[in-house]
């Protein structure tokens, strides 16, 4: 875009824009953990949830991860046009949901919104939305103008463009010497019909665009823009192109018609109309051999063209002999009147249906006043257009409406009047339906027939007559909360996002309750320690009810039995291979506390000396007990 | 019994009695509001039937705007029901207020979107507007088979069904590990193939459903549309009073909420027809 002017204001300020960068090394430093989870995991994950493991982990950080870098760009898509044609402004926000972003207001040019468009871009691994903004900028007068800086509110920051500049020339028109001379390659003409109008009276303006018979069109031209002060703009239709001859040049000509409204009183202009056409014209280099006057090589040429501005005078509707009811219609226009059923019962749907015909502006005719339907209900009427001419000035314009007769004293639909004013004779006239009659039966009541006029039999068989009947029962109620319409979704709840961690935890917790299985499935030793620890939990508990009971025969078969499987587990031996020779020549035990091993030593002998001596006190057995115990406890901590 | 205190066991407890902490009577106001709190919606809601069976009284008998008035004033105690919302739209559309009734019908499809005479009664609503209303796309229309809640809650039953099942195919692979460890010639057996078939088919519904809860809350929360409630107004090309007029709009016309600016809101019709409106001429309502 080399003419256009850019201006572009990050959200962060420089210094902290290290932020934003920050974050997406972050965010991939996330992504790359998450792979490498998914690859530690592949021993105990298939290969399918492995990937889901892992996707679900990139979605997460997706979606938690808020790049902050937004922007926003105003630009033109170019800095200067020529009156009457139109430039594009695009605001660009990047990375962030634009909020009240104010209107646009420049004096000399005219801001109509013509898009908003969102996208995504995703360019290695990095997400970014673009939300773009255009509008079309018309001018209505030359000169520079400023459009100034403009603000909103992105990501709760409140974002700065720069200001741009537009420049609008006056278009290129062809003077009368210039096109009677022939050399124009191209140029248009505006004529109208009559320069002495009524205000709201349109009027067909002929436009005829000229081009050079040895050029040709390479597209349909465009009509960029008609500048009006005064004017409204309907539609422009085309005609069938032909040949005149001007000065020596003979021209192809595309004539066209343009419906113009005159909105005030006054002079009113129109003009210039600008119109860019895309010709294919003989080539002037004479170099070539094979083509000496430039017959066969031709050239594509961009060549815009204006019409001149046109002045007429608008003057006001007369003031005298305005009918009562005349509500701005101008034009010439007929009127019919239809409505049905006529012999109906109070409450009864009668549908009214007014066609008024003609030629005119059809925006400015409506539904006739009715302020004296007193005994009738009205509902709010329908209307539609329908025009026979391209221009939408010629055609019919349809309103139906729903009547209810409210007592059985009405006998006749009132008379419908309409107004308007016709500029041809400069008179207003009023067309008027006769009142209708009417049999109107008091009780009863039957549906409201179909609003739509122009439907046949077999197509009213089909579509429903009137809406469903209403419902008795009033279904399940639900709480909205005050000042809302509707209730909050589910989605938005906290309470319901937080719950939906819960079967994720229950997951985890299993997945390391396996881990755990697995470790003791693979690891014998760890197995034998923790059954030894719970049967030497059990064991201590049956010592002190033997003790209790002082059954010292028991207590010491037990205590014997214990060391024996504590021992064994330190040791890793059978415990039936223990016994109080293993203190002395075992290694591992002669790196325990001197005093464990005399401890051991003394239990062992009591179990020996219990074979014979089997009596003993349940004092005694007791303390054995708890030095059984101390001696459980220092073994335990004893490097095996 | 204390010590120190002389006296009956009776007496005691007597004196237990009168001696209430202060706390016992802020415990009671708490029961008392609370129970107030829990039973107070109960109470006002126990009008809302009543109030429903005379509006349908007065709907019987043609009375359609003070039928509508009493369905409002439902609405704005803040009860709402598809019924409700469905005889609201009712009484609009038989008091002429085309505008208003289809926005009562949009939000009744909203809360209830296979209701075929919800569906039917906005149709036949649309029909009667000359002008532009909001046609939903292929995808937007099998979306909104259900409500946005229905699918956040299918969502959850598959996100919560997959996360189930593969915490039981770890318990169950722990099971073996333990069979393994207490039989030694245990050879085991890897968690059977419906679990893993069950997995896939719960993980992919849940990102099925999920992605159409996503779709649906992006719906919700930022295609807004709105809804004509007024007759013969004009769209501005600006969100001021003297802005120019750009086209002229009609009661029950639809259009997409591009916008919102203090008390206007921007509308775009579909067809390139952008204009600014005031939020009073309009009923906003959600995309989903």
């Amino acid at each position: 875009m080399p003419k256009s002017e850019r201006a572009t204001f990050f959200c962060l300020a420089p210094e902290t824009n290290p932020e934003h960068f920050s974050s997406r090394i972050v965010f991939f430093s996330i992504v790359r953990y998450a792979f490498r989870v998914g690859q530690t995991l592949q021993f105990r994950l298939s290969n399918y949830l492995r990937t889901f493991f892992t996707a679900v982990v990139i979605l997460t950080v997706l979606a938690l991860t808020r790049v902050n870098g937004a922007t926003f760009t105003a630009s033109l898509d170019r800095d200067t046009i020529s009156l009457g044609e139109t430039a594009t402004l695009s605001l660009t926000f990047q990375d962030g949901q634009p909020k009240n972003i104010p209107p646009l207001d420049v004096s000399g040019l005219r801001f109509v919104q013509t898009g908003n468009q969102t996208g995504f871009n995703l360019v290695n691994g990095s997400m970014s939305s673009t939300v773009t903004i255009t509008y079309s900028i018309t001018a209505q007068r030359t000169g520079e103008f400023e459009i100034p800086p403009l603000s909103a509110d992105v990501n709760g920051q409140r974002l700065t463009s720069q200001p741009l500049k537009l420049t609008v020339e006056k278009p290129h028109t062809a003077t009368d010497a210039e096109i009677d001379s022939g050399k124009e390659i191209a140029f248009a003409k505006l004529t109208l019909p009559k320069k002495d109008i009524y205000v709201g009276e349109t009027i067909l303006a002929d436009m005829q665009l000229y081009y050079r018979q040895d050029a040709q069109l390479t597209q349909q031209p465009q009509v960029t823009g008609v500048a009006v002060d005064g004017f409204t703009v309907g539609k422009i239709a085309g005609g069938n192109q032909f040949l005149t001859q001007i000065g020596n040049t003979v021209y192809k000509v595309i004539p066209a018609k343009v419906a113009l409204t005159a909105s005030k009183t006054g002079f009113v202009h129109v003009g210039p109309a600008t119109i860019n056409l895309v010709l294919s014209l003989p080539s002037n280099r004479r170099s070539d051999v094979f083509d000496p006057f430039g017959m066969l090589t031709r050239e594509e040429k961009q060549i815009p063209v204006s019409t001149k501005t046109l002045e007429a005078k608008s003057r006001p509707l007369p003031s005298e002999n305005v009918p009562a009811n005349f509500n701005g219609a101008v034009g010439s226009y007929s009127m019919t009147v239809n409505a049905g059923p006529t012999n109906v019962t109070v409450g009864d749907p009668i549908t009214v249906r007014v066609q008024i015909a003609g030629r005119g502006a059809f925006d400015d005719v409506k539904l006739p006043d009715q302020s004296n339907w007193n005994n009738f209900k009205i509902f709010s009427p329908t209307q539609k257009t329908e025009f026979s001419d391209q221009l939408d000035l010629q055609g019919t314009k349809t309103f139906e409406e729903i009547v209810t007769p409210e007592n059985a004293d009405v006998h006749n639909l009132p008379e419908f009047s309409f107004s308007f004013f016709n500029p041809d004779d400069g008179k207003y006239h009023t067309l008027t339906q006769p009142p209708e009659q009417l049999i109107v039966r008091a009780g009863g009541a039957t549906p409201l027939p179909a609003l739509a006029a122009t439907k046949n039999s077999s197509s009213e068989n089909q579509t429903p007559q009137d809406i469903l009947p209403i419902k008795n029962d009033l279904g399940t109620l639900e709480q909205i909360s005050a000042g809302r319409e509707s209730r909050e979704p589910l989605i938005s709840s906290p309470i319901f996002l937080g719950v939906q961690s819960l079967p994720v935890l229950a997951f985890l917790g299993a997945l390391i309750w396996r881990k755990r299985a697995d470790n003791l499935a693979n690891n014998p030793r760890l197995r034998r320690k923790i059954a030894v620890r719970q049967l030497i939990q059990i064991g201590i508990g049956d010592l002190k009810k033997y003790a209790s009971e002082n059954n010292s025969e028991q207590f010491f078969a037990t205590l014997f039995r214990l060391l024996q499987e504590q021992l064994g587990e330190r040791l890793d031996c059978p415990a039936s291979s223990i016994t109080e020779n293993v203190i002395e020549e075992n290694s591992k035990l002669r790196g325990a506390p001197e005093n464990l091993c005399a401890d051991l030593r003394e239990l062992f002998q009591l179990c020996n000396q219990a074979r014979y001596a089997p009596v003993r006190g349940t004092a005694e057995l007791n303390s054995v007990a708890d030095k059984f115990e101390m001696v459980i406890h220092g073994l335990q901590e004893v490097n095996a | 019994m204390k010590p120190g205190f002389r006296g009956s066991e009776r007496q005691f407890a007597q004196i237990k009695r009168k001696r209430k902490p202060a706390c016992v009577g802020c415990y009671k106001f708490f029961i008392w509001l609370a129970a107030f709190l829990l039973f107070s919606g109960k109470i006002f809601a126990a009008n809302v039937p009543d109030d429903f069976s005379t509006a349908n009284k007065l709907y019987a008998e043609g009375k359609f705007s003070d039928a509508a008035n009493l369905y409002k004033k439902i609405l704005a105690s803040g009860q709402t029901s598809p019924n409700l919302l469905f005889n609201f739209g009712n009484a609009e559309f038989k008091a002429g207020n085309l505008g208003k009734a289809i926005a009562a019908y949009r939000r009744a499809e909203l809360l209830a979107p296979r209701d075929s005479e919800i569906r039917a009664n906005l149709d036949f609503a649309r029909k009667q507007v000359q002008g532009p209303t909001v046609s939903e796309s292929r995808w937007q229309d099998w979306l909104g088979q259900l409500t946005l809640n229905e699918w956040a809650i299918l969502a959850a039953i598959a996100f919560w069904l997959t996360f189930i099942l593969l915490a039981a195919k770890q318990i169950k692979a722990a099971q073996v590990s333990s069979l393994r460890e207490k039989q030694n010639n245990f050879t085991g057996k890897m968690p059977a193939l419906f679990l893993r078939r069950a997995i896939f088919i719960c993980g992919a519904l849940a990102i099925l459903f999920g992605v159409a809860t996503g779709l649906q809350t992006a719906e919700h929360f930022s295609n807004q549309s709105a809804v004509v409630i007024s007759n013969d107004i004009v769209a501005k090309s600006g969100p001021f009073d003297d802005a120019q007029k750009t086209f002229s709009v009609r009661d029950g016309e639809e259009f997409l909420v591009l916008d919102h600016h203090d008390n206007w809101v921007q509308v775009d019709d579909g067809s390139g027809k952008i204009g600014w409106l005031q939020l009073k001429q309009v009923e906003v309502l959600p995309g989903a």
